[in-house]
């Protein structure tokens, strides 16, 4: 019982945290691959 | 005996201290939504009362303001009445001004935005940021500085959140006749208040006489760490206190001055576009998150002297080599040094509760964490003033775009070893200031 306390517990706050984290990733793809755009004069 | 007092918080025998960490967490995760609000700026502009977006972004400036100043003065409240009852007040106060940030623009008044997310929200940040650090340094008297590490990792983590949920709540409610920011307030503050409740539900603080198993207190005294306690009142009368108040305030300034300018500085310096841009600024969020728990679980290891002597000078020379990347037109190197540069201004961040708990220890350690975040406020106000000030006025007197950065980054560098001094300037308290019996813990 106290095992699966402490699984819950993390997940609440992991699961969100991992949610971020991947977009954020997703948002800095664009650093890495890809042309890069040209910025405005 | 309530749910919410101190003595229904006290863990019986056989409690896991590993569940205090994601109440903490849960916290912090939710308070650190601040950092995202920009991502509302245009569409409260949009929302039909005509405000600006200077006019809006006070909402911003007034929460971290009233972060500092709710924390030194309510420190010493949190710290009478326990994690729990700080928490839930957290909560009640953050998600209650995402609510009246909600009623603001419906009603369409700037006052009372500014009321909502400004002060109830940020007397709210404030109670939620010191709320669990005294008590995970209790739990934790072994490894202080990974414990606050991973509280503190939650604040950084927030942004990622807070940002992104924003966003795609705004896209689910906008309608044609709105932009869906009102609604998106409401569904955020309905959120944020299961998670912060579940924090304070699981919240325990230890007995007095635990310490966990295997470890005695004197054996681990360092030359820099106390078992002493120094009351609040006493300590923010102490050089020390404000030698890391420097050293907090340089730390924060310099890191700020990058990241409040991420997406236009790439720009700027290495001719990208928006999207490019705005790809460096979501990468730094995530080493400023993971350079919380990383530094300040390596300052258990090596003191957090040390750790913040190379915090300041790594990132001295890594500010000074950030015009050389541009030069080399290197933008892997340039990402490479601004990460770095990066993850220890979050670091400065999470090491500093440990650092304070080493000298006055852990008697009444939130509140002087309390009063110390005021140099965060300063800070606030000086990083991005200079950084923008500087490379503005660069411009103006025809330094090219890109290399319009260069003396704000030999600024912050300067501003880095203003910190190593105050660093080095800390000593152990003069036992005067230590209070006749230490309280435990």
């Amino acid at each position: 019982m106290k095992r699966i306390a402490l699984v819950v517990a993390w997940a609440v706050v992991a699961v969100p945290l991992g949610w971020g984290v991947y977009q954020s990733v997703q948002k800095s793809l664009p650093l890495f691959v890809g042309q890069a755009e040209p910025a405005p004069p | 005996m309530t749910f919410l007092s101190y003595e229904a918080t006290v863990a019986g025998a056989g409690f896991n201290r590993w569940l205090v960490p994601p109440a903490a967490i849960a916290v912090h995760m939710c308070i650190g939504e601040v950092y995202g609000f920009s991502v509302f700026n245009v569409p409260l502009t949009q929302a039909g009362a005509g405000w600006t977006i200077p006019q809006v972004g006070w909402a911003y400036s007034v929460a971290l303001f009233m972060l500092g100043i709710s924390a030194a003065v309510f420190g010493r409240w949190v710290e009478r009445s326990g994690p729990r009852k700080a928490m839930v007040a957290s909560c009640a106060l953050f998600c209650g001004g995402l609510l009246v940030s909600a009623l603001a623009v419906k009603l369409q008044l700037l006052w009372l935005l500014y009321l909502g997310y400004g002060v109830t929200g940020g007397i709210g940040l404030g109670l939620g940021y010191i709320a669990p650090v005294s008590t995970l340094i209790k739990w934790f008297p072994d490894r202080p500085g990974m414990a606050t590490g991973m509280a503190i990792m939650g604040f950084g983590g927030g942004a990622l959140i807070g940002a992104p949920l924003g966003v795609k709540l705004m896209d689910h409610f906008k309608t044609a006749t709105s932009v869906g920011v009102a609604e998106t307030f409401v569904a955020m503050a309905g959120l944020y208040a299961v998670v912060m409740l579940f924090g304070a539900a699981i919240v325990r603080v230890p007995a007095a006489d635990w310490k966990p198993a295997g470890w005695t207190p004197g054996r681990h005294v360092k030359p820099m760490m106390t078992n002493a306690a120094v009351a609040v009142e006493v300590a923010w009368k102490t050089p020390q206190f404000w030698c890391l108040w420097v050293v907090l305030c340089m730390n924060v300034s310099a890191g700020i001055g990058i990241l409040g300018q991420a997406s236009k500085m790439c720009s700027d310096m290495f001719g990208v576009g928006a999207a490019v841009g705005g790809g460096f600024a979501g990468l730094l969020s995530i080493f400023n998150m993971g350079g919380r728990f990383v530094w300040s679980s390596v300052s258990d290891y090596t003191g957090r002297k040390a750790v913040y002597c190379v915090y300041f000078l790594l990132g001295a020379i890594l500010y000074c080599a950030v015009p050389w990347t541009q030069n080399v037109q290197s933008r892997g190197l340039f990402v490479a040094v601004t990460a770095v540069i990066v993850t220890m201004y979050g670091g400065g961040f999470a090491t500093i509760p440990a650092y304070l708990r080493d000298l006055f220890g852990t008697y009444q350690v939130g509140a002087i964490h309390g009063r110390l975040i005021t140099a965060w406020s300063v800070a606030a106000l000086l990083g991005p003033s200079l950084v923008n000030y500087i490379s503005t006025a660069e411009i103006d007197a025809g330094v090219p775009r890109a290399e319009a950065y260069n003396s704000t980054m030999f600024l912050m560098a300067g501003l880095l070893v203003v910190g190593l001094v105050a660093n080095l300037l800390v000593r152990p308290v003069a036992p005067k200031y230590h209070r006749a019996e230490p309280s435990g813990g």
